[in-house]
C-alpha cells in the first residue's frame, strides 16, 4: 500500500486522488478538516501552506490546503460555511502564523484557537487588508 | 524576577524590521513572541491587478535578494496554465541564474553572520565577493538586483559567451574555497560564537515543517531541486548538505557546502548549455481556466506559488505565495528559549530571514 492508499484509507475515502495543477487532490467528502490534517501527520506528511479563496458572488470562501508526502504536492480543498473552519493549529504547529495571516486578511474565523497579536500591520479589523467587499 | 526586551521593529541587530519581545531571566532568554508586519504591501491581492506581462514584474519585487525565483516559480505556473514548454536552452540558463542568485545570498548571509560575531573582516571579504558574483549576474542580465530574466515559455536573455561566464565562476570559486568556507567552518571565532546557540532539535524542525538550509542543518535532507527536479536539475549532479546538530553552527556549515554545490552546478550547467531558442515564440498567451501550484527551492528554501486564471482574463484572479522565511521564522521561538541575550540577534540572523518576502 503507497502512503497516498494509507492516507485514503485512514480516512475512509473511497475517490481517487486526482491529479491537476501540479497537485495530487483528494475529495474530503463529509471528513472535517480536523480529520484530513492527523491523517497527514499520522502519514508523516509536511504541512505546507493554506490558500484561501474568495469566490464569486455569495458563494463565500475555499480554503486549499498542501501537504508535502515525498516531494509529492497533496492539496484537500473545503469549502467553508458561514466563513468559518476548525483551527488544526494544536494538532499541526506549522499552520498557525497561515491560520492568523487568513483570518486577519480575509476576517475568516479558525474555530477552537487564539489570535496572537497581528501579523498584518494595517488595520485593526479582520477582513480588511484582502477581502473583497462586494457591492 | 523576570523582565521583557523588546528587540525591534527597528533595531541595529536586525537588517529589517520586525519585533522580538523577549521573556528573560537575568540574561537567560526564556519566552521569545515575534511580531512581523511592519512592511506588509498587499502584493498578492496587488497582483490581481496586473496582466500576465506587468504581474512578472510585480512578483519579482516580492524579494530583494531571491527576486530571480519568485519570477522562474510564477512563470513554471503560467507556462502550465498556457501549455507552454520552455527550450531546453532556457531551462539551463534558468538553472544558472538560480544558483548564482543563491551564491549571492548565501554570501550576503554569511557577511551578515560574520558582522554579528563581530567578525567584521569576515563581512567585509564576504561583501566583495558578493560584489563579484553580482557582476557576474550583471553580465548575464545587465541588472545587478532585479535581473528580470524570466518570461513566460522561457528567458529574456542569453548567454552568449558560456567560457567567459564559467572562468568568473571559478574566479568566484577558488577565492570562496579559500577564504570564506575555511573561515566559517575551521575558525574558533566562528565555532565559539555559533556552536551548540540556537538549537533546533529535529523533532521540532519538524512539527513546524521547517523548510531549506535551517531544516537541512537540524538533520532533515529536504531539496526541492531533489525531492520534485524542475528545470534541468535532473540532468546535473549535485549533493544536498545535511547537518545534524541543528544549531547556528550547522546552518553556517550547510550554507558554506551549499554554496560549493551551487558552483559544482554551474559549472555543469554552463558546460551542458544546449544550442536553440531560449524562449517559445510569440507574445500572446491563452490561458486556461484553472490553478497551476509549483514549488521551488529558493536559497531560504521552498517557495510555493500558487496561481489561478480564468480563461479569456489577461490578470491572475488569485496569487498565493508561501515564502520560506513565512514557514522558518516561527521556529526562532524555540531556538531562543534558553539562549543568552548576547546570542539573540545572532539565532535570528541564523534563518536567513527575509522580511520583505514575509511581509509580501
Amino acid at each position: 500500500m503507497t502512503p497516498l492508499d494509507s492516507i485514503q484509507e485512514k480516512l475512509g475515502i473511497t475517490e481517487p486522488w486526482v491529479e491537476t495543477g501540479g497537485a495530487k487532490w483528494l475529495v474530503p467528502g463529509d471528513k472535517s478538516v480536523r480529520e484530513v490534517a492527523q491523517a497527514m501527520n499520522e502519514a508523516h506528511a509536511r504541512f505546507i501552506t493554506i490558500t484561501a479563496y474568495q469566490l464569486a458572488g455569495d458563494e463565500g470562501f475555499r480554503l486549499e490546503y498542501h501537504w508535502d508526502l515525498d516531494g509529492q504536492l497533496l492539496g484537500v480543498a473545503f469549502q467553508l460555511a458561514a466563513n468559518s473552519i476548525e483551527s488544526i493549529f494544536d494538532i499541526c504547529e506549522a499552520a498557525d502564523w497561515i491560520e492568523r495571516e487568513i483570518h486577519e486578511g480575509f476576517g475568516l474565523d479558525f474555530q477552537g484557537r487564539a489570535y496572537e497579536p497581528l501579523q498584518l500591520r494595517q488595520g485593526d479589523t479582520p477582513g480588511v487588508n484582502l477581502r473583497e467587499v462586494k457591492q | 524576577m523576570s523582565y521583557k526586551i523588546p528587540m525591534g521593529p527597528y533595531h541595529p541587530g536586525l537588517e529589517e524590521p520586525y519585533k522580538l519581545d523577549m521573556i528573560c531571566d537575568g540574561e537567560t532568554v526564556r519566552d521569545v513572541k515575534l511580531h512581523i508586519g511592519f512592511n506588509f504591501r498587499g502584493i498578492e491581492h496587488l497582483a490581481e491587478g496586473r496582466n500576465y506581462i506587468q504581474v512578472i514584474a510585480l512578483m519579482e519585487r516580492v524579494c530583494g535578494i531571491c527576486s530571480n525565483v519568485h519570477t522562474f516559480n510564477l512563470c513554471r505556473a503560467m507556462e502550465e496554465l498556457t501549455g507552454l514548454t520552455p527550450p531546453p536552452r532556457a531551462e539551463y540558463i534558468r538553472v544558472i541564474v538560480a544558483e548564482l542568485e543563491r551564491l549571492h545570498s548565501h554570501i550576503l548571509w554569511a557577511g551578515v553572520a560574520a558582522k554579528l560575531m563581530g567578525f567584521k573582516t569576515m563581512f567585509m571579504t564576504s561583501f566583495e565577493i558578493r560584489e563579484k558574483i553580482m557582476d557576474v549576474l550583471e553580465a548575464i542580465s545587465g541588472n545587478r538586483v532585479n535581473y528580470a530574466m524570466n518570461r513566460i515559455g522561457g528567458v529574456n536573455r542569453d548567454i552568449e559567451d558560456p567560457q567567459a561566464i564559467l572562468k568568473m565562476v571559478e574566479a568566484l570559486e577558488a577565492e570562496m574555497a579559500h577564504t570564506v568556507i575555511p573561515i566559517f567552518t575551521t575558525s574558533s571565532t566562528a565555532r565559539s560564537r555559533c556552536a551548540g546557540v540556537g538549537v533546533l532539535t529535529r523533532e521540532k524542525a519538524i512539527s513546524c515543517a521547517i523548510v531549506g538550509p535551517v531544516a537541512r542543518a537540524s538533520g532533515l535532507p529536504q531539496d526541492m531541486r531533489r525531492a520534485a527536479p524542475y528545470a534541468a536539475y535532473a540532468e546535473l549532479d549535485f549533493d544536498v548538505p545535511v547537518q545534524t546538530d541543528g544549531d547556528v553552527r550547522a546552518r553556517l556549515l550547510v550554507r558554506a557546502l551549499e554554496i560549493m554545490e551551487s558552483c559544482k552546478i554551474i559549472r555543469q550547467a554552463l558546460a551542458k548549455l544546449p544550442p536553440g531558442e531560449i524562449h517559445t515564440e510569440g507574445e500572446r498567451f491563452a490561458f486556461t481556466t484553472g490553478t497551476a501550484i509549483k514549488r521551488i527551492e529558493g536559497p531560504r528554501g521552498e517557495i510555493l506559488y500558487s496561481v489561478s486564471w480564468k480563461q479569456g482574463s489577461k490578470n491572475p484572479a488569485r496569487v498565493h505565495v508561501r515564502t520560506p522565511t513565512f514557514a522558518v521564522m516561527p521556529s526562532i521561538r524555540w531556538m531562543m528559549q534558553g539562549a543568552r541575550l548576547a546570542d539573540a540577534p545572532l539565532i535570528q540572523a541564523s534563518i536567513d530571514p527575509c522580511y520583505s518576502c514575509t511581509d509580501r
